[in-house]
């Protein structure tokens, strides 16, 4: 899967929960660039991509990613 | 010591600072030691017996934290690792319990069951709240492989750097380390000028703005402690005023506390970004006491809404989402959490009822706020029109809620805060003093029937303290922040210039090494130095 690939899902995946569907995600946006993506739509997203992907986040990289573009390459690293 | 005492801007300040560039000139090492020493000396100045207290409590974290060190990255032992920051975040929450709750326990067990449990003597450590979530979020960070060396000294440093020791921000051993690793340790003008610059506006704010509030708004919350029915309008005063008092103090203090550690060379985090402009109560958590926030977020509220949402979606219920939200969703996975979250916060600040229920309205605050964003009305035409009504109604309701919630705050006890509230809604009356009701002239045959004359607050006082209410409003609202007028600097990590657009015109007052603005500091240092020594306390020193 390639980067591409994943930043669609992820796309696709935030303008179902925060219904808007202008969302573009790049690998360098940040949460603070996307109205209304706070703290309990971060982590519904996380577990939106887990069930997606099937993979699982450890509680410490969740807190450590800072941009759209760490959660691909995290994503990634598990899929192996 | 406190931050605006003589003894500490006339002898410990200057003594630590040429102490630190001496040592300096001969090796970083040497400097950074005199960080750790000085430091410990500002801590013991109160109480020497508060650095046995600590010092114990700093070695067993250190020792913990090179057991996680040398199991990381170990999957074999995984387990264990998780075993000993168990067994840290129990020991920290365990330390900070024995100091601060045990009576408050013992208090409430008398209260509900009964029992006449006698009240322990315990010395409560300064800033003991503060140092244990720095610890336990210290211990998370090296378990999640963030950390990857430790020694005692940078350890030390970290923990005991005094600018930060009382009373935050509550930092991060990773934001912070790589500073001190880098600091040169040298004179650096510019460091000592932004330096001088943090510290004297927070002193400013402090002392001049903080304790000048605190003289007319105190005595009310006094006279409700002592029984007095407390009516509409100084009722309102002691709200307004106490949010505003408290602004100040902490905001000053966080100020001074980035001033002091930037002529180590050193940006700590920011804490404050003008709460009081916010036009939502989620707005305003992301602007007032921004580390506490981010710590609670980080290490209680994701976690938990983490592990709800992934056992919720593994049942196959929906999670939340803003296009479908469902009511089952939103209680399970927001609400439920941001109650519980707020519920901590307010017992992190102080052991008792009052700040409990402080963080759970709160809590209930949040939750009101989220609700309507995920349930509320959407036919407005467009977002325009929706910010044009919204953004000042929505101003007025939180900046109102956040008052109301700190008579909890601020109250000596429940009764005292139980007038207030009543008299917030005008159920213990409506005066005004005797020689401004008797000037009423023809309002006051309208008024006669519902506003009484009466002695609770004397004319001049009563003027005066909403002349103080009114110059204090509008410098919360209309005046850039300390961060936003030193921007161009970097005065916290992460802080630097807004981009020129609508608010260039305030741009025109940003701060700059020029004459204007020594004239302008000089001002505020007299301001300052013709009411240093007066009563004065820290509020946030006290948790």
């Amino acid at each position: 899967m390639t980067d591409q690939d994943l930043l669609t899902i992820f796309t696709r995946i935030l303008r179902d929960l925060l219904g808007d569907d202008s969302i573009v995600l790049s690998l360098s946006t940040r949460r603070i660039d996307v109205e209304g993506w706070d703290s309990i739509m971060y982590v519904n997203f996380i577990v939106a991509i887990e069930l997606e992907l099937r993979i699982k986040f450890r509680v410490a990289d969740v807190e450590a990613f800072d941009t759209v573009g760490d959660v691909v390459a995290k994503a990634h690293s598990l899929l192996g | 010591m406190l931050f605006n005492s003589y003894e500490f801007i006339f002898v410990y300040l200057p003594v630590m600072l040429a102490g630190f560039f001496l040592l300096g000139l001969r090796s970083r090492s040497l400097a950074l030691g005199w960080i750790i020493t000085a430091s410990l000396a500002f801590y013991a100045w109160w109480r020497p017996i508060n650095v046995l207290i600590i010092a114990p409590s700093i070695l067993v974290n250190f020792v913990l934290a090179r057991w996680l060190l040398r199991l990381a990255g170990d999957k074999d032992r995984a387990g264990l690792a998780r075993l000993v920051l168990s067994l840290g975040i129990a020991f920290n929450v365990a330390f900070l319990g024995y100091f601060k709750y045990v009576n408050f326990l013992v208090t409430a067990a008398n209260d509900l069951v009964g029992t006449n449990f006698v009240l322990m003597q315990i010395v409560l450590p300064l800033g003991i709240s503060f140092i244990t979530f720095q610890k336990i979020a210290f211990l998370i960070d090296v378990h999640g492989g963030r950390i990857p060396a430790l020694s005692l000294r940078d350890y030390c440093l970290f923990v005991l750097f005094f600018p930060q020791l009382i009373a935050g921000p509550i930092v991060h051993y990773r934001e912070m380390m790589p500073q001190f690793q880098q600091a040169p340790c040298r004179w650096d003008k510019e460091n000592i000028a932004v330096g001088v610059c943090l510290f004297v506006f927070g002193l400013f704010k402090k002392v001049v703005l903080a304790d000048g509030i605190s003289e007319h708004v105190s005595p009310i919350y006094e006279m409700a402690a002592s029984g007095s029915e407390i009516t509409l309008f100084p009722a309102w005063i002691a709200a307004i005023g106490f949010t505003l008092q408290i602004y100040f103090d902490f905001s000053g203090y966080s100020d001074m506390a980035l001033g002091l550690a930037r002529f180590f060379g050193v940006r700590l985090p920011a804490n404050f970004d003008s709460p009081l402009k916010a036009t939502n109560i989620i707005d305003f958590w992301l602007r007032w006491h921004m580390t506490l926030t981010r710590f609670l977020t980080a290490y209680l509220y994701n976690p938990l809404v983490l592990w709800l949402t992934r056992r919720r979606m593994a049942k196959g219920l929906p999670g939340l989402a803003s296009r479908t939200p469902r009511v089952g969703s939103f209680f399970q996975l927001l609400a439920g959490p941001t109650l519980l979250t707020m519920f901590v916060s307010g017992l992190w600040h102080g052991a008792g009822y009052l700040f409990i229920l402080w963080g759970l309205l709160h809590g209930v605050y949040l939750s009101v706020n989220h609700a309507w964003r995920l349930f509320g009305p959407r036919n407005w035409s467009n977002k325009e029109t929706y910010d044009r009504f919204m953004r000042p109604a929505g101003f007025v309701l939180t900046f109102l809620s956040v008052a109301v919630a700190m008579v909890l705050f601020r109250s000596a006890n429940s009764d005292a805060a139980k007038e207030l509230l009543q008299g917030l809604i005008g159920l213990n009356g409506i005066s005004l003093p005797q020689q401004i009701h008797a000037h009423l002239g023809p309002l006051r045959g309208l008024l006669q029937s519902f506003v009484s004359a009466s002695t609770e607050m004397p004319a001049q006082e009563f003027v005066l303290a909403i002349a103080w209410l009114g110059v204090l409003l509008l410098g919360a609202l209309l005046l850039p922040n300390t961060l936003q007028l030193t921007a161009r600097y970097e005065p916290a990590l992460g802080v630097r210039s807004r981009p020129a657009g609508p608010l260039s015109l305030l741009r025109a007052l940003d701060w700059t090494p020029t004459v204007p603005w020594a004239v302008a500091m000089s001002a505020l240092v007299v301001a300052v130095v013709m009411r240093l020594g007066g009563k004065s306390e820290f509020l946030y020193w006290q948790f």
